[in-house]
């Protein structure tokens, strides 16, 4: 029985101190549109406080929150970190696209806000976060205390100047397709010291997790900082300072007596770059490092079913996309043929194989399982039979030949393999050309001879791509399906999809995400331009004296409140 | 010998402007573009191009060796096209220093033991210690040293825990630590290398045995161990000595997969990581670095050659 007094006070809050973006969250959560744990997730991106979140628990007849204090850790010591692959670069934060880079960095940024392994937001570097009501404005309260390593104070001039850099097309940022269209520099504006508004190009309810670890390549930086500066030392806010850095070989950070979230347990984080599995995995066994950023089922086997290593697993949206061209008049271009080129493939025993069963089952959509918005329709199986019919519909019966461009990332190899074997079932001979990442992302992206310049994995007839890990699925509606993206690899255009997806990025209750997330998926079942097999975990792995980590599906390290055993 | 060593000397610098002049040619196949290689797939075009432009590298490649020649003569190897900011001498410097403590130590323990065990075999040809001796040498030559590499990390690092995994030591370790930590890849080398060095020294002993300069000494009276030590060992070697020569250069700058296996940060992974990212600038010093160890080991090893052959001393000064 829920206290009138308490439900009093409930409704005021209701009334006074929220917004309709959270008013409706609240509703739907009363309405059983989403069960408790996506309506926590969901909370956190809409900044409602713990004692908001606990009033609505109470009130809706849900158990309260559990805060409970974090159990008691030893202190000392230095973790021993190995990174594969090495940064590609240097350590610019607006300029990491490799895990190498991201991963390093993130030891001594943060964000905003950072997202935890399920995807909840927690206040870092803002304390709270609102919108206004439809969701094209949202104010961010900064932590008061905060100090970069250097000494210097952080205050809104730095959030600004940090979020205008990554917005910069000059200013070599790799964060511009996540603000495409979101956000632009007049945007970006300082309230008063502790307070900063990003007034956005088009509602979008998901903005907090583009300010959060997710975009990895949002570490607050001070507004004075230049290209160069963050290997020094002493441009971050995080619990441990950069003391040195040496391309390809390491890194080393020290405890940052003066951070604002107290004392971190660890004395310190040595990091050593891997350019080798075998490598890596070895001094994980042998005892010369305690915890590698991330595995792979396919290259790092010895450390999976060892009593010695611990597994951190993260679920997310990282995946592979086996893309279709749709406008080259030849056998791709009829929707039945790539439906029926979907239907040759066994997902369950491509995941066993690929990954051990580590990874959720995609269905030709980048509607991840991991995300709330998703729906889940009957999943896509192998029907060869359907696939058979829908070739002779489309006048293939007796199949055709066709070249699969892709390259030697992962266990890519092997998935092209696997995709060969299996579409020879229906007639259709596939030549694989696999080339290095390095030549598969060469030339030029845009202007002729179709828009999309002539790079190979953007104009090859079929091609499959990686794509790292988002939580969203915003960027990939943008970017991969919408016609003229900028990655839209099978160039598809449908106008109805275009339509749903700006619908979809407008949308702020879940109900509508749902809504038009269905309709998207139906969509892009019907026309396969993409095949998304599998969304597969992001593993780390350590030795059993690592305690309190957890790994994200971004790839970013987060070791202040991990200790040694 | 002085004639002898200028001579050398000029031949050297010549094969090194070759070398420049090809590499340069070369690395312009590689695929992809320096700037997309810095940037990443999803730069926008503009900012690729702007990259070119500021690398220099949308300049003729012949403009391009001319400017790297002339800022080479005043001894700037430039900045690393990936790591900017970075100079190239800063990235190849303590990777060629690492290199060098391999070999080091790998030449140590080798050429010592291929010299020995193929003498010995040499002087017991035939017999079943010549057998196991050159048998065993061509097995370990035959596998591939990835495979030494893994199997002794596996047994001596993983199960038994005896030495460390990877090669680089901690920063600051001493003189022992660092050999400790280098052990391991030191013996995946005396493994391949043994075999090939010790049939050299083995068949150079067999033909300085059968010569008839022992043979006169042996008639002479001298006992076996002299004539070994005065007679054979100075002609046996002679082959053995070329032949380790032309190892140096696999050592210092072929050791790509060791480095890798080992996670040593030596120059051949160096180069390998700047031909892969098409960093011109590391891989034209790394390769010329590489070409001049190279010259310098085989301008020893022909010295030495030299002064242990008094044929080959005095047709150089006629």
């Amino acid at each position: 029985m829920v206290d009138r007094e308490q439900r009093r006070r409930f409704e005021e809050y209701r009334k006074n101190d929220i917004g309709p973006a959270e008013n409706t969250l609240l509703d739907e959560f009363a309405a059983g549109d989403m069960d408790r744990g996506e309506f926590l997730k969901r909370a956190s991106l809409f900044g409602l406080s713990a004692a908001g979140v606990s009033a609505a628990l109470g009130a809706f007849g849900h158990a309260p929150a559990a805060w409970g204090a974090r159990e008691a850790v030893k202190a000392g010591g230095r973790l021993r970190i190995g990174i594969l692959p090495p940064p590609v670069k240097g350590l610019d934060p607006w300029t990491y696209l490799d895990l190498g880079g991201l991963g390093t960095g993130s030891i001594a940024g943060e964000f905003l806000t950072r997202a935890t392994r399920t995807l909840k937001l927690i206040p870092e570097i803002a304390l709270s976060w609102k919108p206004n009501a439809n969701a094209t404005v949202w104010t961010y309260k900064l932590r008061p205390g905060v100090k970069f390593q250097n000494g210097q104070p952080l205050t809104a001039d730095d959030v600004v100047a940090t979020y205008k850099r990554l917005v910069d097309p000059n200013s070599g940022s790799q964060a511009l397709s996540a603000f495409k269209g979101v956000l632009s520099s007049g945007g970006i504006q300082k309230v008063d010291s502790e307070t900063v508004a990003f007034h956005l190009d088009a509602p979008t309810a998901s903005f907090p997790y583009l300010t959060s670890s997710t975009t990895y390549q949002a570490i607050i930086l001070p507004a004075n900082v230049q290209a160069g500066d963050f290997q020094k030392g002493g441009n971050a806010t995080g619990a441990f300072k950069l003391t040195s850095y040496t391309p390809g070989v390491g890194a080393k950070f020290d405890r940052f007596t003066g951070w604002w979230g107290g004392h971190a347990p660890l004395d310190g984080i040595d990091v050593t770059f891997y350019t080798a599995a075998a490598a890596i995995d070895a001094a994980l066994l042998g005892g010369q490092i305690d915890l590698i950023n991330q595995i792979q089922v396919a290259s790092d086997r010895p450390l999976l079913n060892n009593s010695n290593v611990q597994l951190f697993p993260a679920k997310g949206s990282t995946h592979r996309e086996i893309c279709m061209r749709v406008d080259m008049h030849n056998a791709l271009s009829h929707w039945q043929v790539r439906q029926a080129i979907a239907l040759t493939l066994d997902r369950p025993a491509i995941v066993k194989t690929l990954f051990k069963g580590l990874s959720d089952l995609g269905n030709d959509n980048p509607w991840a399982p991991a995300f709330p918005s998703t729906v889940k329709l009957p999943q896509r199986h192998k029907d060869l039979r359907t696939a058979r019919q829908l070739m002779a519909a489309a006048g293939y019966h007796k199949g055709f030949s066709i070249q699969l461009t892709t390259e030697q990332t992962g266990e890519i190899p092997q998935l092209a393999q696997i995709l060969q074997r299996s579409v020879k079932a229906i007639g259709i001979k596939m030549s694989l050309q696999i080339l290095t990442a390095t030549a598969y992302f060469a030339g030029t992206q845009s202007g002729p001879p179709s828009g999309w310049g002539n790079t190979p994995w953007l104009n090859a007839p079929m091609n499959i791509t990686d794509w790292g890990g988002r939580a969203v699925p915003d960027v990939f509606l943008t970017s991969a399906f919408e016609t003229k993206g900028i990655w839209n690899a099978p160039h598809y255009s449908n106008k109805a999809f275009d339509k749903i997806a700006k619908s979809y990025l407008g949308a702020i209750s879940l109900k509508d995400q749902r809504k038009y997330a269905r309709q998207g998926e139906l969509i892009l079942l019907h026309d396969t331009p993409t095949i998304i097999p599998y969304f597969y975990y992001y593993l780390g792995a350590g030795s059993k004296s690592v305690k309190g980590y957890q790994a994200n599906a971004q790839g970013t390290i987060f070791v202040s409140h991990t200790s040694l055993a | 010998m002085s004639r002898f060593l200028l001579k050398r000397i000029g031949l050297a610098l010549v094969t090194l402007v070759l070398l420049s002049m090809l590499v340069f040619a070369i690395a312009q196949l590689l695929p992809g573009d320096v700037g997309r290689n810095v940037l990443g797939p999803f730069a926008t075009q503009q900012s690729v191009d702007q990259l070119n432009h500021q690398l220099g590298v949308d300049r003729p490649v012949y403009d391009q060796y001319a400017t790297w020649v002339d800022h080479l003569s005043h001894g700037d190897l430039g900045e690393s096209f990936q790591y900017q900011g970075s100079s190239v001498w800063s990235l190849l410097g303590p990777a060629l220093v690492n290199s060098l403590k391999l070999a080091a130590l790998a030449f140590v323990l080798v050429v010592p033991l291929a010299i020995v065990g193929g003498v010995f075999a040499g002087l017991r040809e035939g017999r079943i210690s010549d057998r196991v001796i050159t048998v065993t040498g061509l097995s370990l030559t035959a596998v591939p040293e990835f495979v030494t590499a893994i199997v002794l990390i596996v047994i001596f690092g993983v199960a038994l825990k005896w030495l460390p995994v990877t090669a680089q030591a901690p920063a600051g370790s001493g003189f022992f630590t660092q050999v400790e930590h280098l052990l391991l890849p030191a013996f995946a080398l005396v493994m391949v290398l043994f075999g090939y060095i010790a049939r050299m020294a083995r068949a150079g002993t067999i033909e300085a045995l059968d010569s008839d300069y022992t043979r006169t000494a042996s008639l002479k009276g001298l006992s076996q161990q002299t004539v070994v030590r005065k007679h054979v060992l100075r002609n046996a070697l002679l082959p053995t000595i070329a032949v380790v020569a032309t190892q140096t250069g696999y050592l210092i700058g072929g050791l790509v997969v060791i480095e890798k296996v080992f996670n040593y940060p030596g120059i051949g992974q160096r180069i390998y990581t700047a031909a892969t990212n098409k960093d011109f600038a590391v891989l034209e010093a790394g390769l010329l670095i590489v070409g001049v160890v190279y010259l310098v080991a085989t301008l020893l090893a022909d010295i030495l050659y030299s002064a242990l052959n008094p044929r080959i001393r005095h047709a150089t000064t006629e």
